[in-house]
């Protein structure tokens, strides 16, 4: 095989991978980062990270846990770098703020903004779990916590939640 | 994954339902069928855990490609005066070169075709064709067959089996439904366009693809299923996204 078509073929694998999982990458990002913005960045540093070493992905099938681990040290990274402080809530930039109150319904953003205030530690979890369909097993691994302490915060996250959007509706 | 396997009661019912809504373990559904508050405790759960879903899933703006032709690992070799053995070196890779190109003229094995492959994955995941009633988590499902690739009605039945998988270079959705005979499995193939429906054979099963919009469906059970009703529910309940 020459140079060129291997490099064609490479291409060919990884834009496919990466069309079928962007959105899980820029979701994951999103909610990580809590800013749309830097979710791009990461989303961006992510896929150059993933194109030079796509060698080491042995099975296509396991694509999505290997991409969320870049996206996840990338995150890191990026707040390492710019060393940034801690969301304020109430001091959101325009882009914050749209991605919590983006909604169809008042209700769906409610939801958003409760998510958006709970803790790294919670949210995180939950996010794998709800939205990127993870076990309790694959949790653990990719975030490097032993199965019983992601038992713990998604209780404590759903709990946390549960509490906040009953308040709200009872209001 | 369930860690409440001490005797269930209804504080640990609902500890293991907090965590994890969907967990579908035998201990969790005989309480609930023994205990109706905690049973509408686990809907309540159910309902809020889709509307976590929905507010999660916030909508992606355009995603650019990065540009991979910059980022190519190519580092450069330094430069080197050629010298007499050098030349020599070349002259005799070219020659053994111009040998190896005349005697691996022959033809390139073709590629496996779709038919082939489907059936050999068939054969490398023979552990999701089980028979059972317990139905793959909601979001386990939301998160393999995609909304932005295709939609599930839920005419389909119910899905014991959920991943993605390799065929023909593609990540596709891999499902198995329950039929009249045993587990059928549905490979989604958005983006494989076929003519005309390609029948599957191979050693006990009895399946074929079928062209649906711009893509297709592999559907393949046993031998004794009548695919040809399982596929018509089938396309009746996927809808491509794009």
């Amino acid at each position: 095989m020459t140079g060129k078509t291997e490099i064609a073929l490479r291409k060919r694998r990884f834009e496919q991978l990466v069309g079928v999982l962007h959105r899980d990458m820029y979701r994951y990002a999103a909610w990580l980062s809590r800013d749309p913005g830097i979710a791009e960045d990461v989303v961006q540093e992510s896929m150059l990270r993933a194109w030079k070493s796509l060698d080491a992905l042995r099975d296509d099938a396991a694509a999505k846990q290997w991409l969320l681990t870049i996206v996840r040290r990338e995150n890191a990274r990026y707040f390492e770098r710019k060393r940034l402080e801690t969301v304020d809530i109430d001091d959101l930039t325009p882009a914050q703020s749209a991605m919590i109150a983006d909604g169809d319904t008042s209700e769906l953003d409610e939801v958003r903004q409760a998510i958006y205030r709970l803790e790294d530690d919670y949210r995180e979890p939950l996010v794998l779990q709800v939205l990127l369909g993870y076990s309790t097993k694959e949790i653990a691994e990719l975030i490097g916590i032993k199965p019983g302490a992601v038992l713990t915060r998604l209780h404590r996250a759903r709990i946390k939640l549960k509490e906040l959007h009953d308040r709200d509706e009872a209001a | 994954m369930s860690n409440y396997t001490e005797t269930m009661n209804c504080e640990t019912f609902r500890q293991a339902v907090t965590v994890d809504p969907a967990d579908a373990s035998a201990q969790l559904r005989s309480h609930e069928d023994r205990c109706s508050e905690c049973r509408q405790y686990r809907e309540a759960m159910q309902q809020f855990d889709a509307r976590l879903r929905q507010a999660l899933e916030i909508p992606v703006p355009p995603i650019k490609m990065p540009d991979l032709a910059l980022t190519d690992n190519v580092v450069p070799m330094p430069k080197r005066r050629i010298t007499t053995s050098i030349w020599l070196g070349l002259a005799a890779s070219v020659t053994l070169a111009g040998w190896l190109g005349l005697t691996m003229m022959s033809p390139v094995e073709p590629r496996q075709s779709l038919a082939e492959e489907i059936i050999a994955h068939m054969d490398h995941e023979q552990d999701s064709r089980v028979v059972t009633n317990v139905a793959v988590p909601e979001r386990t499902l939301a998160s393999v067959v995609n909304s932005d690739v295709a939609e599930l009605r839920p005419g389909i039945g119910l899905v014991t089996y959920a991943k993605n998988c390799v065929i023909n270079g593609n990540l596709v959705p891999h499902l198995v439904i329950q039929g009249e005979r045993g587990p059928v499995t549905l490979l989604l193939l958005p983006d494989e366009s076929i003519d005309a429906a390609i029948s599957l054979e191979g050693s006990n099963i009895n399946g074929v693809i079928v062209p649906v919009g711009k893509g297709s469906i592999a559907i393949i059970g046993v031998r004794e299923e009548s695919i040809e009703d399982i596929g018509n529910r089938v396309i009746e309940s996927v809808k491509w996204s794009t």
